[in-house]
C-alpha cells in the first residue's frame, strides 16, 4: 500500500506542493463547517473569495517575481498608495475612469523603477524593493494625512454590483433561498489568474521567468548564455508586480470605500505567504501559478474561521500563517539541499533514495498538517474567552470600550456613538450623534459640541446603514492592539430599531467590510478637543 | 616594531571603509547647522545634558544595538530578519517577569514605581536567555540544516511576534519598575542608554579584534572553502554570530520597552531590522559578507537617526519620513554599486603602467 | 572519410598573456571538416585559454584565427554561435528546471496563435535528438531529472538547433559518464562527424583519445608541442609528449637530493593502510618518512589530488586507516591535521586557497591561527613578524604584508598559500601542484623550497603534472592510474618507465 502510494507520489512529484495546500485548503474549510453552522452558508463560501480578492490579484503578480527568484516587498506600500491616491483624486472630481488608469500606470512605473534598480544597477531585490515600499507609504502622507472616502458612483458601482454564479443561481431561487453573489474584483482577479496562467505556460516571456529563477543564480547565467532576454524579462516582471499591487489597491479600494497610508499593513508577508504556500520555492525556477491561487485560499479560510471562532485575538492569524510559511519553506529549504548533496552519486541510487525520500515526505507533511489543524481546533473549543481590550500605562492607553455608556446614550436618542482611544495623542474619546444634528463629545476632562444640518445626520445614517448594508449579518469584529500611531475604534449605529456595533483598529487588512467606509465618514465631522 | 606595523596604523584611519560613512554624517550635520537653528544648542539640565544632539544618540541606541550584532551576521554573508520579532520577546519576557498578572487575565494595576514581581537581575538575565535561545535557533537552521539565511530567519520573524504575544496572552504589559526604565530613560550626565551602547560595542569590539573571531568571520564570508581548507569551522561562526545578533536584539528590546514603558508585542522593534540591515550597508560592509567594521555601522545607524531627527525637526511629518529614508537609502545604495564605484574608480586611478 | 583536405577552421599563432604568466605563446590549431580532433595538455597547458579565445570569452594578444577561410574574432558566445562555433562544457549551462524540450529549443520557439505550440515543440526536440544524435527520451521531463549524459546530449542538441554548427567544442564531456554513457556520446559523436561537423574534443582520459579521435593536438606550458595523426602515436609517445622532456637543471637537483636522501628516517611517520573512499579512490597504502620528499604522478583525473585530500581529511575514508606517529588518527578533519602537523596546499588555490580580500599577513597567519583556536589570538606584532620572515623567505612580491591577496600575481598567491602551510609548522606537508601556473624561475624556487624542506625534517608529498619535476623533486615516486595506486619507484628512476607505468599495459 505504502508503495503503490509513494509510487503515486513520485510520478506526480512536481504538483505535490499545491495539491497539499488545496487538500489543506479544502480539509481545513471542512472542519470548520463542521463545527460552525455559519460556515455552511454558501454566501459565507463566497464571501471568502469576495474579501480575498485583493490578495489574490497581488498573489499573481508577486507568483512571477518570485519565481525569477526575486522578492518585492513594496506591494503593501503600492497598495497603500493606490488607494490613498484614488480616494483623492476622486474627492477632487476627477474621471473614475482615468483614475483607474492613472494607478495602473503609476504602479508599473514604480515597478519598473526598482525593476531597473535590481536589473542594471544589481541592486539585491530584497533592499531596493524595501526602499519602494517606504517611499510609497510615505507618499501616503504626503498626499493626506487622514483616511478619505470614496463616494465616487462609479466606484460604488464596481464594488457593489452582486455577480451572480450562473449554476449556482438557478438552484438557490429554486430552494426559495438568496442566490449567492461574488464581486467585479473577484472576477478580475480569476480573469487575471487565468491571464498569468497563460502567460507562465505559453509564452516566451513565461518560459524566460522560469529560466532565470533556481538552482542559485546559475540558472540566470545558463538563461544568458542560452541568448534568452534575461535583462528585459527581469524589468517586465518587477512592472507586472507593479501593475498587480496596483490593481489589488483598487480593488481594496472597492472593497473599504476609502483610501489610507495605514491600509494593508504587513500585507506583503500574506502575498509572500500565499505563493510560498502555493508551491512556489522562494529561490525561484520552480512553481505553478494555479497554485498561488490554493495559497490565497489557505489564508482566506484561516482569516475566515478566526472570525468565526471569535473568541480569538487576530493575532492567531499571523502565527498560524506563519507556522504553515515555516513549514512548506523548511521543508523545501531542506529538500533541495539534500538533491544538490546527493547529485554525485549513482543516478539508479539516486533514484532510489528519492522515492524514499518522498515517501517520508508525505508521511511526515500529513502528520504536519493534521496536527497543525488539531491544534488551531482544540484550542478554538477550549480557550476562554479573553477580555477585548487591555489596559493602562501611563504613557500609552488603549482603554476599554466604553459600550455601556455608548448603550445608554443611545437610549437618550443618539444615532451614532463613536468610540476612539489610542492614537499618537493617546486619546480617550466618545462621541454622539443625535438625529436632530448635535454631536457631543467628552474625553473624560473636557466636553466639545458641533452642531449639523440635521439633513446631514440622516444621509450619514442611510449610507452607513442603507447603502453600505452595515444591518447585514456580515459585520464581525476584529482587534489588534493597535500601532503606535494607530487609533481603535468602537462605532454603535442604532437605525429603525435595530443596533449594530463593530470595533477595529487602522491599520490592518483584517477590517469588517462597510466598517472603513463608516469610520471614514464619520471621523471628518466630529468636534476636535483641542482649541 | 617593524615598519610594517607602523604604516599598518595610519593606513587604518585613512582607509575609505570608515570614511564615506563620516562623510556622510557630516554632510547631514552640515545641513542641520545651517538651516536647524538651536540643533546643536547643548543645554545643561541638573547636571545632564540634553538637545537634539543628544537625543540623536538617545533614539538611535536601538539601531545601533541591533546595528552590532546585524554587523556579524552580513559578514558572513546572511541576514537576520527576526531581530524585530526577538526585540519584542525579550520585551514582552521582561514585562511578563516584572508583573505576571497579565497570564491570569486579571488586569493588575501596579502604581508603585518599586515594586516588581521578580528583581531585576532576574528579569534582565531572563529576557536576555530568551533572546539568546530565539539567535541560538536561526543559528542552528542557517549553519546546520543550512537553510538560507533571509529564509530561516524570515520564518522567526513571522512567528516571532506571535510568540511575543503569546508571552503576554496578547495583553500589554505596564512597565511602572523605575529601576528598569532607566534603562531607556536613565541620564548620568548622558543618556543611559549610550552607556549600555558603549559596553556592548567594546565588548564586541573586544570578542572579535582582540581573538581570532572577527578574522575568521571574515574569512568565511569571503570565501568559505578556503578557511574549511585552514581549518576554519564554518558552521560554529556562522552559529555564534546569529546567537550573538539575537543577544543584541534582546538588549535592544530591554532599552526600546523601557522607553515606552510598555512591553508591546505589536509594535517593539517594528521595521528595525530595515533600519538595522541599512545601517549596516550604510557603514560599508558588503552584503555578500567579508570585511566588516563596527564603527561603520554604528556611524551608519547614526546617518539613520540624524536624518530622521532632522527632518522631524524640519516639520516633516512622521510617515512622511518613510519617504525621505527610501531615497536616502535608495542614494546610498547606488553609491556604493558597483558601476558606480567602478566608474569613480576609474576616474580617480593614476595610470600604471604594467 | 569525408575530404581531409579541407580545413574549416585555422588558428595560427595565438598568445595570450595574464598578469605574471604567458598562458599561450605562439599556438597553432588546424581543424578539418568532418574530423575529431583531440586536445590534450595537463593543466596550465593551455587548452582552455586557447578555446576561450575562439569561442570569444577572452580575446588573444595577437594571432589570427580563420573560419571556412575567412577572418573571425568572436565578441561573445553568443556571437561565437551564430558563427557556427558551439560549445558545450563540463558543467552543463543549462536550466535543469524547464523541460528537455524547452532547453534545447527555448528562444526559437514555435507559436500558434500567438501561444506557443507546445507540441510541435516537443515534437521538433524528440526529432532532433533522434535524428542528430540517435537519442530517444521522454522531451517533456525536466532537464534535471536526466543523468548527465543525457543532459550533455541535450546541450549539443541545443547547440546544433539553434544554429547549424560547424564546429563543435566538447569541454571534458565524459568526466561524469560511465562506460556505457561514454559509447554512446561516442556514437553520436561519430554521427556528426560523419554529417561534416568539425569537432575539438578536450579529454584528459588516454583511452579515449586514441578511441575517437582522428588527429591530436598536444599543448605543454603555454606551448604547441605538435599535432599528431592518432593512428601514426602511441600512448607511450603522446604521454611523453603531454609530460615529458626535461628541460634543464637536472644535475644541479639531483646533487641535492642525493645529500637530503642521507637524512632520510627509516621509520614511517604517516602510515596509511588500506585507505580509500568508494567511487572516488581505491584503498591503498602509503608510507611518509620524515626527511623525504614523496611524488605523486599520474595523469589528471588519476586520483592523485583526491588522495591528497583524503590524507588531510577534506573527506571522511571510508575504508582503511591512517595512523601518525604511531596513534590512528580517528576524527579526521582538516582542523584536526593541522592541528597534528598534516598541512595541504591545495590544488585550486583560487576557490580553496586564498581568501582574496583579506591581507597577505592575514593569509599567511590563518591556518596557524586557526590551530590555536578562537581565543589565542596571535597580537599583531606576532603575525607581522611571521608574514614578514615568509615573506622574505619566498621572495613573495608585495608592496607590503597588508596588500590585499587579490591583488597579488598568481605566483605571489601561490606564494603566500604556501607560506600559510609552512607557518603551521607541519610534520607532513602535502603539495598539490604548487607550482601550476607559476612562471619557470618560481617553479624552480619551489622545488628547492621543497627539497630543503625535507631535509628539516618534514616528510612531503610533492604531485604535479609535470613529471620532470616530480622526478627532480622526490626521493619517491608513486604512480596513480585511474583511481588507484599501481606502482611505486625509488631511488634513481627513469622517466621512461614512469611513462610507461602511466600509459598502463599497452605501448
Amino acid at each position: 500500500m505504502k508503495e503503490i502510494l509513494s509510487r503515486f507520489l513520485y510520478s506526480n512529484r512536481k504538483f505535490l506542493p499545491l495539491w497539499s495546500t488545496a487538500f489543506l485548503a479544502i480539509a481545513a474549510y471542512a472542519i470548520g463547517a463542521y463545527f460552525f453552522i455559519g460556515m455552511r452558508n454558501p454566501q459565507v463560501f463566497f464571501n471568502m473569495f469576495r474579501n480575498s480578492s485583493y490578495l489574490l490579484i497581488s498573489a499573481v503578480g508577486m507568483t512571477f517575481v518570485i519565481l525569477t527568484g526575486g522578492i518585492d516587498l513594496s506591494v503593501s506600500g503600492v497598495v497603500a498608495l493606490t488607494t490613498v491616491a484614488s480616494a483623492v483624486l476622486l474627492r477632487d472630481g476627477w474621471n473614475p475612469w482615468g483614475v483607474i488608469l492613472l494607478m495602473l500606470a503609476m504602479g508599473m512605473t514604480l515597478g519598473a523603477i526598482m525593476g531597473g534598480f535590481i536589473t542594471y544597477l544589481k541592486v539585491q531585490p530584497f533592499i531596493a524593493t524595501l526602499a519602494g515600499m517606504w517611499f510609497a507609504r510615505g507618499m501616503c502622507f504626503f498626499i493626506s494625512d487622514d483616511a478619505v472616502t470614496i463616494n465616487d458612483n462609479l466606484f460604488q458601482i464596481l464594488g457593489r454590483t452582486k455577480v451572480l454564479i450562473p449554476g449556482l443561481m438557478e438552484l438557490a431561487v429554486r430552494q426559495g433561498k438568496q442566490p449567492p453573489y461574488i464581486s467585479i474584483p473577484v472576477v478580475v482577479g480569476f480573469v487575471l489568474l487565468a491571464v498569468a496562467i497563460y502567460i507562465a505556460h505559453f509564452t516566451r516571456f513565461g518560459r524566460t521567468v522560469y529560466a532565470i529563477g533556481g538552482n542559485e543564480g546559475r540558472n540566470e547565467q545558463s538563461a544568458r548564455l542560452m541568448g534568452l532576454p534575461v535583462n528585459r524579462t527581469k524589468m517586465l516582471v518587477y512592472t507586472f508586480n507593479g501593475f498587480c499591487s496596483a490593481l489589488a489597491g483598487l480593488a481594496l479600494s472597492l472593497f473599504v470605500y476609502s483610501g489610507h497610508g495605514l491600509y494593508a499593513s504587513g500585507f506583503e508577508l500574506d502575498v509572500i505567504a500565499s505563493v510560498v504556500m502555493g508551491g512556489t520555492m522562494l529561490s525561484g525556477g520552480a512553481g505553478y501559478v494555479f497554485g498561488t491561487f490554493f495559497g490565497v485560499m489557505v489564508l482566506a479560510v484561516t482569516q475566515a474561521l478566526i472570525q468565526f471562532i471569535g473568541s480569538l485575538s487576530s493575532w492567531w492569524t499571523k502565527i498560524v500563517i506563519g507556522v504553515l510559511t515555516l513549514t512548506f519553506i523548511g521543508v523545501q529549504s531542506i529538500l533541495a539541499n539534500r538533491k544538490s548533496r546527493r547529485k554525485g552519486a549513482q543516478p539508479e541510487q539516486a533514484l532510489i533514495a528519492s522515492r524514499r525520500k518522498w515517501q517520508r515526505f508525505a508521511i511526515g507533511f500529513g502528520l504536519l498538517i493534521v496536527l497543525a489543524l488539531a491544534l488551531i481546533f482544540t484550542y478554538a473549543r477550549f480557550a476562554p474567552v479573553s477580555p477585548a481590550a487591555t489596559t493602562e500605562n501611563t504613557q500609552c492607553d488603549v482603554k476599554p470600550f466604553r459600550e455601556d455608556e455608548a448603550a445608554s446614550l443611545i437610549k437618550e436618542g443618539a444615532v451614532i456613538v463613536y468610540h476612539r482611544t489610542a492614537g499618537p495623542q493617546c486619546v480617550d474619546e466618545l462621541f454622539a450623534i443625535y438625529p436632530d444634528g448635535r454631536i457631543t463629545g467628552f474625553d473624560g476632562v473636557n466636553k466639545v459640541e458641533k452642531q449639523l444640518p440635521p439633513e446631514g445626520v440622516a444621509s450619514l445614517l442611510t449610507a452607513i446603514s442603507v447603502d453600505h448594508k452595515w444591518f447585514t449579518d456580515e459585520i464581525y469584529s476584529t482587534y489588534l492592539n493597535p500601532c503606535r500611531q494607530c487609533f481603535a475604534h468602537y462605532i454603535l449605529v442604532s437605525y429603525e430599531g435595530q443596533e449594530k456595533s463593530a470595533t477595529g483598529v487602522d491599520g490592518t487588512t483584517a477590517m469588517p467590510p462597510d466598517y472603513a467606509f463608516a469610520l471614514a465618514t464619520i471621523r471628518p465631522l466630529l468636534p476636535s478637543f483641542n482649541p | 616594531m617593524n615598519n610594517s606595523f607602523k604604516s599598518f596604523k595610519w593606513k587604518k584611519i585613512t582607509e575609505s571603509r570608515l570614511f564615506f560613512p563620516i562623510f556622510a554624517l557630516l554632510l547631514i550635520l552640515l545641513f542641520d547647522f545651517i538651516f536647524i537653528p538651536g540643533f546643536f544648542s547643548i543645554e545643561n539640565r541638573e547636571g545632564n545634558l540634553h538637545g537634539s544632539l543628544i537625543d540623536i544618540f538617545r533614539n538611535g541606541s536601538t539601531v545601533m544595538l541591533l546595528a552590532i550584532g546585524m554587523t556579524l551576521v552580513i559578514a558572513t554573508g546572511g541576514v537576520d530578519l527576526s531581530v524585530g520579532a526577538v526585540m519584542a520577546i525579550a520585551a514582552s519576557v521582561a514585562g511578563i517577569m516584572m508583573n505576571p498578572s497579565a497570564l491570569k487575565n486579571e488586569v493588575f494595576f501596579v502604581t508603585d514605581p518599586n515594586f516588581t514581581f521578580q528583581p531585576l537581575w532576574m528579569v534582565i538575565i531572563s529576557a536576555l536567555l530568551v533572546a539568546i535561545l530565539c539567535g541560538m535557533w536561526n543559528g542552528m537552521l542557517v549553519a546546520y540544516v543550512r537553510i538560507q539565511p533571509m529564509v530561516a530567519t524570515l520564518i522567526l520573524m513571522i512567528a516571532g511576534r506571535g510568540i511575543a504575544q503569546l508571552v503576554t496572552n496578547g495583553l500589554r504589559v505596564q512597565i511602572t519598575y523605575k529601576l528598569f526604565t532607566l534603562l531607556g530613560q536613565g541620564w548620568f550626565i548622558l543618556p543611559f542608554s549610550l552607556y549600555i551602547v558603549a559596553i556592548v560595542f567594546t565588548l564586541t569590539w573586544i570578542m572579535t579584534r582582540k581573538t581570532a573571531i572577527g578574522m575568521f568571520i571574515e574569512s568565511v564570508g569571503i570565501n568559505f572553502k578556503s578557511s574549511f581548507f585552514s581549518g576554519i569551522d564554518e558552521k560554529k561562526i556562522k552559529f555564534l554570530v546569529y546567537t550573538f545578533c539575537g543577544l543584541c536584539a534582546g538588549i535592544a528590546g530591554l532599552v526600546a520597552s523601557s522607553n515606552i514603558k510598555t512591553s508591546d508585542a505589536n509594535n517593539i522593534g517594528l521595521t528595525t531590522e530595515l533600519d538595522a540591515i541599512l545601517a549596516v550597508v550604510i557603514g560599508g560592509t558588503a552584503m555578500s559578507g567579508g570585511r566588516f567594521s563596527l564603527l561603520a555601522s554604528m556611524i551608519g545607524a547614526l546617518v539613520m537617526q540624524a536624518v530622521t531627527q532632522s527632518m522631524y525637526a524640519i516639520g516633516v511629518p512622521a510617515f512622511a519620513l518613510q519617504a525621505i529614508k527610501a531615497l536616502v537609502v535608495i542614494f546610498v545604495i547606488m553609491l556604493y554599486s558597483r558601476q558606480v564605484r567602478g566608474f569613480v574608480a576609474w576616474i580617480g586611478s593614476p595610470k600604471r603602467g604594467v | 572519410m569525408s575530404d581531409s583536405n579541407q580545413n574549416i577552421l585555422i588558428m595560427e599563432g595565438i598568445s595570450k598573456a595574464f598578469p605574471g604568466v604567458q598562458a599561450l605563446e605562439d599556438v597553432s590549431l588546424t581543424l578539418r571538416k568532418g574530423e575529431i580532433l583531440c586536445l590534450v595538455g595537463e593543466n596550465g597547458a593551455g587548452k582552455s585559454t586557447l578555446m576561450k579565445a575562439l569561442t570569444g570569452v577572452d580575446r588573444p594578444d595577437s594571432g589570427k584565427i580563420f573560419l571556412e577561410g575567412r577572418e573571425v574574432q568572436a565578441k561573445s558566445p553568443q556571437h561565437a554561435q551564430s558563427l557556427g562555433i558551439s560549445t558545450v562544457y563540463q558543467e552543463i549551462n543549462l536550466c535543469p528546471n524547464l523541460t528537455v524540450a524547452e532547453n534545447i529549443i527555448l528562444g526559437y520557439e514555435p507559436y500558434k496563435f500567438g501561444r506557443i505550440d507546445w507540441a510541435k515543440m516537443n515534437a521538433l526536440a524528440k526529432d532532433t535528438l533522434q535524428r542528430l544524435l540517435g537519442v530517444d527520451i521522454d522531451v517533456t521531463q525536466p532537464l534535471g531529472s536526466f543523468t548527465v549524459a543525457i543532459q550533455q546530449m541535450v546541450a549539443i542538441a541545443r547547440a546544433l538547433y539553434v544554429s547549424t554548427a560547424k564546429i563543435l567544442i566538447l569541454d571534458e564531456p565524459t568526466s561524469s559518464l560511465d562506460v556505457n554513457e561514454t559509447a554512446q556520446l561516442f556514437k553520436v559523436m561519430r554521427k556528426l562527424k560523419d554529417d561534416g561537423v568539425g569537432i575539438i574534443f578536450i579529454t584528459h582520459f588516454i583511452g579515449q583519445v586514441f578511441e575517437i579521435s582522428d588527429r591530436i593536438t598536444v599543448l605543454r606550458n603555454g606551448n604547441l608541442v605538435g599535432t599528431y595523426e592518432t593512428a601514426s602515436i602511441t600512448r607511450v609517445g603522446l604521454i611523453s609528449n603531454m609530460i615529458g622532456r626535461s628541460l634543464a637543471e637536472f644535475d644541479e637537483m639531483s646533487k641535492i637530493k642525493l645529500e637530503s636522501s642521507k637524512h632520510i628516517k627509516p621509520e614511517a611517520l604517516l602510515q596509511a593502510r588500506g585507505f580509500g573512499l568508494t567511487g572516488v579512490i581505491n584503498p591503498f597504502d602509503l608510507d611518509l618518512h620524515s626527511g623525504e620528499v614523496v611524488g605523486l604522478a599520474g595523469l589528471l583525473g588519476s586520483g592523485r589530488t583526491e588522495a591528497a585530500s583524503l590524507l588531510f581529511g577534506v573527506e571522511k575514508a571510508d575504508t582503511g586507516s591512517i595512523t601518525l606517529n604511531g596513534i590512528v588518527i580517528v576524527d579526521h578533519s582538516p582542523l584536526g591535521s593541522i592541528r597534528r602537523g598534516v598541512a595541504l596546499c591545495p590544488e585550486d588555490r583560487k576557490a580553496a586557497g586564498i581568501v582574496d580580500d583579506l591581507s597577505v599577513r592575514e593569509n599567511i597567519i590563518l591556518a596557524a591561527q586557526a590551530s590555536q583556536g578562537w581565543f589565542k589570538f596571535m597580537s599583531l606584532q606576532q603575525q607581522y613578524e611571521i608574514a614578514d620572515k615568509y615573506i622574505k623567505l619566498l621572495n613573495i612580491a608585495t608592496p607590503s604584508a597588508d596588500q590585499l591577496v587579490k591583488n597579488l600575481s598568481g605566483g605571489n598567491q601561490q606564494k603566500v598559500i604556501l607560506a600559510r602551510w609552512l607557518a603551521t609548522n607541519p610534520l607532513v606537508l602535502i603539495l598539490d601542484e604548487p607550482t601550476r601556473g607559476i612562471d619557470v624561475g618560481t617553479k624552480a624556487e619551489i622545488q628547492k623550497l621543497v627539497l630543503s624542506l625535507a631535509e628539516d625534517g618534514k616528510a612531503c608529498v610533492f604531485i604535479s603534472s609535470e613529471l620532470e619535476e616530480v622526478l627532480r623533486t622526490s626521493h619517491r615516486v608513486v604512480v596513480l592510474r585511474e583511481h588507484e595506486k599501481v606502482a611505486e619507484f625509488s631511488g634513481e628512476v627513469d622517466e621512461n618507465t614512469i611513462i610507461h607505468t602511466i600509459a598502463g599495459s599497452e605501448s
